[in-house]
């Protein structure tokens, strides 16, 4: 299976509700998303005329995600299990993979070193690396849109699709030729993908309307992003460091103060 | 359900479709002894207790909540699954709503101000000398003034309860909520004048072939359950209308953009009904059986041609023509909506009531898709303050003005009362969830009508800017902390299994620090000032069961319903044999008004100045929400639109920042940026409302963005209600070094 999100931007009002939402689920900062909302326009499309729409944004989960790749993370060797044919598959994982089985792409934050690579490489820039999980061996954890797994694994709807009050948002199985999101697709929704970026978008987007479309296409990045080559090798130099340094306790005095501040802070 | 499976078959899927995790998982150990947060976030279906009956006042709409409550704090709202109102969507604002419980500026103690007003020092105080203070100085006033020497601004559900004690019991009839003078208030009287009741939003939109809004901005302004009517309507194919000098959200769902010259709405109207009637294209049969003066009316408005509106509402004739049309070809089936916030101009008495006629030229009240008003639920209990025996004439009646004034007093007879001290002094005050600062226009004349007070008192969650000013400042409860009015209603698709529901405000959690409820607030002043004898409930709980008696029910009850009763509901389509359009009105005419809707021009912007519009964000209310940190880093400004065309001939581009000038030399406080969009008239600018407060104990929202109402000094008051009028300001932009 493939899990995808359609975004009806015929329905959509750009009402910021979903943004809000994930942030209160998943506990993202103040400053940060998972998903965002841009404002497009009012501006005069080619033929003229006026349009004003939203960009709904949001990990794409892609086919060929190129945050994956870039990972320095040093690779386990991971099982993963098909809950639908009990099928397994074994193969090796840095700290972000693509689900072999319901290809969604998702984050371990206990191996992830924060350098950020993965964030530089995402041509979308769905993903940021979330200071507040910063501990004594990274300055921070990668973090974006999971499509709400462990809600779905709950029987949930994505936190985001819930709280759509235009019902905007429609998050399924894209290989299940009979699920709604699949009727979307051939109905014409459509990744934001370009010339240059052609990794296989499984967020997608749909609207009846010409000048809608036109705008929204245009947010279709242009170009993949330079790997950080310099960035890689900065957190592979990094890891003994860190590891001296915490042998040391300094990091872990500062993490603990600065742990104590947050948790104060969150108290009210 | 988005996912067409049926629902059983869903859950089934996605249970199976649990996230597979690496089964070999490496933990690292923290050896540090740094206990760290858990770097996978729970989630809000992870040991949390679910807590129902919340209602939402992030706005006034009152959507129905649930909280997700772990180790008894808030960590998540979300709409309650029962809800036929707003169902399991809340919008940004609600989503938010536990930033505004846990913002670390929210009042938390009773407070006296040793400083200036204006310029306060806060010492803490308890409740006891708080309420002390406030009873012996609020009789003092009483007692020297009589009770017309108090003014009180109240706002919002919370406020009723207070408002009744001091306009009954205490009898001061210097009462002005901000939702009335500064907002629907002259739509609510111009539809009792024309069709004897006031319209709410009730227009059939999901069932309508045609929806014509008039500066509405859906998608900006957010009223969940009001949406998904407007988007159901486009979804069943419904043909929309949209009215606006800008290009909004609406706009750009739109089949036809009138890009309107502010000011001339109702001269668009008055030529649409001109046309219909001269065309025999309006609805006799209705106009017959229920319409009263439309000779009158028609007679009188055959001078709109096209042309005419045209001319002046700066639109082609033919795109007027192509409006009327489309109205006529789907009449009766067409939603014209009354509007909600409506004072504009100072004009907009007439184009309300030009709504509510162009409504009955349609024959679309009581019809599908038409004006309809639900049949809600009845029988509930009163729960009121006594009326005093009081004396003596309220400021309208002495002025003899405002005769179709909403409830309670214009706000500009009050303040213009206690700067005067003519017809009698006003010399207490009591404010209760309002910021006058931000919905009151002219603000230096809030401020000196403020500084002349003996005494003022402030309720509220938060410091608002109008809590600089206050004597005693007094914390209350949030929404998500206490009990409060029911909310009640219909499904909002008519065209759905007919049902009532009925929630009432429930906490969802314990308030924090020493808030108090306003109940408890009221009676604690009342019972010091001598009314002790007139309390009519004890506490929150008492007031909110004694409501549903009435009904049947009770809080028990509705815990445990999951907060929603719901019961079988009414047809709503439909309207009496004596429902009467008063297409001409002789008791306007007695009070020397026009008595059919009539145009009224407004001042053009001088040279070199462009009208000042504002209007709604979507994530945020007025000025309320705009400390919340989650709601300000969705929108920390707001942006003014210019025109693309006046911004080349300024020299401003897209992003450049901005100060501003209005036409009586009042400079703004603080700086924006600048939207450059072809999406605006060129004599117009536009930004939210709300933003550029000035009190900094508001750490997030303090100077961000630039305060509009800072810049609305220039008085505009609709002759036949009171109301003010909000859009008759102009400005200059200045950039910013």
């Amino acid at each position: 299976m493939q899990y995808g999100m359609i975004i009806d931007i015929d329905k959509c009002v750009g009402c910021h509700a979903c943004t809000i939402a994930c942030k209160a689920e998943w506990e993202v900062p103040a400053q940060f998303g998972r998903n965002w909302v841009y404002r497009l326009g009012p501006a005069k499309t080619s033929t003229g005329e006026l349009a004003f729409t939203f960009y709904p944004g949001l990990c794409n989960h892609c086919d060929k995600p190129a945050c994956v790749d870039v990972c320095p993370a040093d690779p386990v060797e991971a099982t993963f299990k098909d809950v639908k044919t009990g099928k397994t598959k074994t193969m090796e994982i840095a700290a972000t993979w693509k689900d072999p089985f319901n290809g969604t792409v998702q984050i371990d934050k206990t191996r992830c070193m924060g350098c950020g690579a993965c964030a530089d490489a995402c041509p979308y820039g769905a993903r940021y690396v979330n200071p507040d999980l910063a501990d004594d061996e990274s300055e921070g954890k990668a973090d974006k849109c999971t499509y709400c797994m462990p809600r779905v694994a709950e029987g949930l709807q994505p936190a985001c699709v819930q709280t759509c009050l235009a019902g905007a948002r429609i998050f399924g199985d894209l290989t299940d030729p009979n699920s709604e999101v699949s009727k979307y697709v051939k109905k014409g929704a459509f990744g934001l993908t370009s010339k240059n970026v052609q990794i296989g978008p499984n967020s997608r987007y749909y609207g009846s309307k010409k000048k809608d479309i036109e705008l929204l296409k245009a947010q279709a990045p242009q170009e993949m992003p330079e790997a950080s080559t310099r960035r890689i090798m900065l957190a592979k130099m990094m890891q003994p460091a860190m590891k001296q340094i915490r042998d040391l306790g300094m990091l872990g005095i500062a993490g603990s103060l600065l742990v104590k501040s947050m948790q104060e802070e969150d108290k009210e | 359900m988005a996912i067409n499976l049926t629902r059983r078959n869903f859950l089934k899927t996605a249970s199976l479709a649990a996230a597979s995790v690496p089964l070999s998982k490496v933990v690292a150990k923290a050896e540090t002894g740094v206990v760290k947060t858990p770097l996978i976030p729970p989630g809000s279906f992870k040991d949390t207790k679910t807590a129902v009956g919340g209602i939402c006042e992030m706005c006034f709409w009152r959507c129905q909540l649930v909280g997700k409550v772990r180790d008894g704090r808030l960590v998540k709202l979300e709409g309650n699954p029962k809800s036929i109102d707003n169902g399991t969507a809340i919008c940004a604002r609600g989503n938010a709503g536990i930033k505004l419980l846990y913002d670390p500026d929210r009042l938390k103690y009773p407070l006296k101000n040793v400083g200036k007003r204006g310029a306060p020092k806060w010492k803490r105080i308890s409740w006891e000398e708080a309420l002390n203070e406030c009873a012996s100085k609020l009789k003092g006033i009483v007692d020297k003034y009589g009770p017309h020497g108090l003014a009180m601004f109240p706002h919002g559900a919370s406020a009723k309860y207070p408002m009744h004690f001091f306009e009954k019991t205490v009898g001061t009839p210097n009462v002005s909520e901000a939702s009335f003078f500064q907002c629907r208030g002259i739509r609510d009287t111009a539809y009792v004048a024309t069709i004897g009741t006031a319209p709410g939003e009730n227009v059939d939109m999901p069932n309508a072939k045609v929806i014509m809004l008039l500066g509405g901005h859906f998608g900006e302004n957010v009223h969940v359950s009001h949406l998904k009517r407007y988007l159901k309507g486009l979804e069943n194919g419904a043909k929309l209308i949209v009215v606006d000098p800008r290009f909004s959200a609406s706009a750009g769902k739109a089949d036809i953009w009138v890009k309107i010259k502010p000011g001339t709405d109702t001269a668009f109207l008055l030529a649409i009904m001109n046309y219909l009637i001269q065309n025999d294209k309006y609805d006799k049969k209705f106009v017959e059986e229920h319409g009263e003066g439309f000779e009158t009316m028609a007679e009188g408005i055959s001078e709109w041609t096209l042309e005419k509106a045209a001319a002046i509402c700066d639109v082609p004739a033919s795109q007027i023509k192509e409006v009327a049309d489309l109205l006529a070809a789907n009449a009766p089936n067409v939603s014209i909506h009354p509007g909600r916030h409506v004072s504009w101009y100072g004009n907009d008495f007439q184009r309300e009531r030009s709504l509510a006629c162009l409504t009955g030229v349609l024959g679309a009240y009581g019809v599908k898709g038409g004006f309809v008003k639900p049949k809600g639920p009845k029988g509930f209990g009163k729960v009121s303050w006594p009326h005093g025996e009081h004396e003596g004439e309220n400021l309208k009646e002495i002025a003899g003005k405002y005769p179709f004034a909403p409830p309670g007093t214009p706000t500009e007879l009050i303040r213009d009362a206690a700067l005067s001290g003519d017809p009698y002094p006003i010399k207490g005050c009591v404010i209760w969830g309002q910021n006058p600062i931000q919905t009151i226009p002219n603000q230096q004349r809030t401020i000196r009508m403020l500084k002349q007070m003996d005494f003022v008192m402030c309720v509220d969650v938060m410091p608002t800017d109008i809590t600089m000013f206050a004597d005693i400042l007094l914390p209350e409860c949030s929404y998500l902390e206490r009990y409060d009015y029911i909310k009640k209603g219909t499904q909002w698709n008519f065209a759905d299994k007919h049902q009532q529901y009925v929630s009432a405000r429930m906490p969802l959690v314990d308030p924090g620090f020493e808030r108090k409820d306003g109940v408890w607030i009221t009676n604690e002043i009342a019972r010091r000032m001598g009314y002790g004898d007139k309390i009519p409930v004890q506490s929150q709980e008492e007031m909110v069961d004694k409501i549903l008696a009435g009904a049947g029910l009770s809080i028990a009850k509705l815990k445990a319903e999951d907060g929603i009763h719901i019961q079988p509901g009414k047809d709503p389509y439909g309207i009496s044999e004596d429902f009467t359009v008063n297409f001409a009105n002789e008791d306007l005419e007695d009070e020397g008004f026009p008595a059919i809707p009539t145009y009224i021009p407004v001042e053009e912007p001088p040279a070199g100045y462009m009208r000042l519009l504002y209007g709604r964000a979507p994530v945020h209310t007025f000025n309320r929400t705009q400390n919340n940190v989650w709601l300000h880093a969705a929108m920390p400004e707001n942006p003014v639109w210019v025109n693309d065309k006046v911004a080349k001939r300024l020299g401003l581009r897209d992003g450049d920042r901005v100060s501003f000038v209005n036409q009586d030399g009042v400079k703004s406080r603080t700086t924006t940026t600048v939207k450059v969009t072809p999406g605006i008239r060129e004599d117009a600018v536009y930004m939210y409302h709300g933003f550029g407060s000035m009190n900094p104990e508001l750490t997030v929202g303090y100077n961000q963005g630039v305060d509009d109402q800072s810049l609305i000094t220039k008085l505009a008051v609709d002759p036949e209600t009171g109301c003010s009028g909000m859009r008759n300001n102009f400005v200059r932009l200045v950039k910013a070094s």
